[in-house]
C-alpha cells in the first residue's frame, strides 16, 4: 500500500517510521513514471509480510500521527 | 522520540518548510545540479563568484526535509566566505555526520549553526540528504558541468 502524507516527504516518514519500529519501503519504487502520472515526489509503502499481525498495524497507525506531529 | 527530535530539531524543521535564499540568480556565474535519483531529491545550485568571495550563493530544488534545510542552511553560511572556506566547511561538516566519535565542543562552534545537524550522525542513511547541497557546491565551484549524483 502506497502513501502520501501531507508537509512530510517520503523519506522523512521512513526515517521515523523506522525510529518506530515499522520497516517501509520510500521513494520512486522504480517507478519514476507513476510517481510523475501522480504528481508526487515519491511515496511511501507498507507491506503485510507472513510476520505481520494486529499490533504492527497499530505501530504504523500511531507512527503516521507521530509524523504529523513533527511535521504539522 | 527524544532521538527523533535531535533529527528534527525545529530549525530543520523550519528551513525544510520555508527554505531561504530559494529561487532563480540571474547573475551567477557558476551553477550545477544535484540529484538524488533514489530519493528524487534535486538541487540547482547558483553562485555569484567573485575573484575568490562568495557573493550570493540560491538554490532551487524539491527533495525531503533534511536536504532542504541542509541547502537552505549552507547558502545562509556561505555569503562572505572564500572559496576555500566554502571548502573546509564541507569537510568540517561531513566530519560531523560520518565521525564515530561526537563532536567536541571546538567543532560544533566552528559549525555554527550546522551544527543542528549532528543528529544525522545517527542516521547514516541520511547523509547523503545532509550533504547534497554542499556536493552541488563543490562542483559548481570546480565547474565540472555535470549534475552531481550522490548514491
Amino acid at each position: 500500500m502506497s502513501f502520501a502524507i501531507d508537509g512530510a516527504h517520503p523519506h522523512d516518514v521512513g526515517t521515523i517510521l523506522d525510529h518506530e519500529g515499522i520497516a517501509v519501503r520510500a521513494g520512486h519504487h522504480c517507478a519514476q513514471p507513476v510517481m510523475d502520472r501522480f504528481g508526487v515526489p515519491a511515496t511511501t509503502r507498507a507491506s503485510f509480510g507472513l510476520h505481520s499481525d494486529y499490533d504492527d498495524v497499530d505501530t504504523l497507525v500511531s507512527g503516521i500521527k507521530l509524523v504529523q506531529e513533527i511535521f504539522g | 522520540m527524544s532521538d527523533l527530535r535531535e533529527l528534527y530539531q525545529e530549525v530543520i524543521l523550519d528551513h525544510g518548510k520555508n527554505p531561504r535564499n530559494f529561487g532563480p540568480l540571474p547573475e551567477a556565474n557558476r551553477e550545477a545540479h544535484g540529484h538524488n535519483p533514489l530519493c528524487g531529491d534535486k538541487i540547482a545550485l547558483h553562485v555569484v563568484l567573485d575573484g575568490d568571495l562568495v557573493q550570493d550563493v540560491k538554490f532551487e530544488g524539491a527533495g525531503c526535509a533534511i536536504s532542504m534545510a541542509s541547502a537552505s542552511l549552507m547558502t545562509t553560511i556561505l555569503k562572505g566566505k572564500t572559496e576555500a572556506e566554502a571548502r573546509a566547511l564541507f569537510e568540517q561538516f561531513h566530519d560531523l555526520l560520518t565521525s564515530n566519535e561526537e563532536a567536541s565542543l571546538d567543532q560544533l562552534e566552528a559549525l555554527d549553526k550546522l551544527a543542528v545537524f549532528s543528529g544525522v550522525r545517527d542516521y547514516p542513511l541520511r547523509v547523503k540528504c545532509a550533504t547534497l547541497g554542499w556536493h552541488t557546491l563543490n562542483a559548481a565551484l570546480d565547474e565540472t558541468g555535470e549534475t552531481v549524483v550522490t548514491e
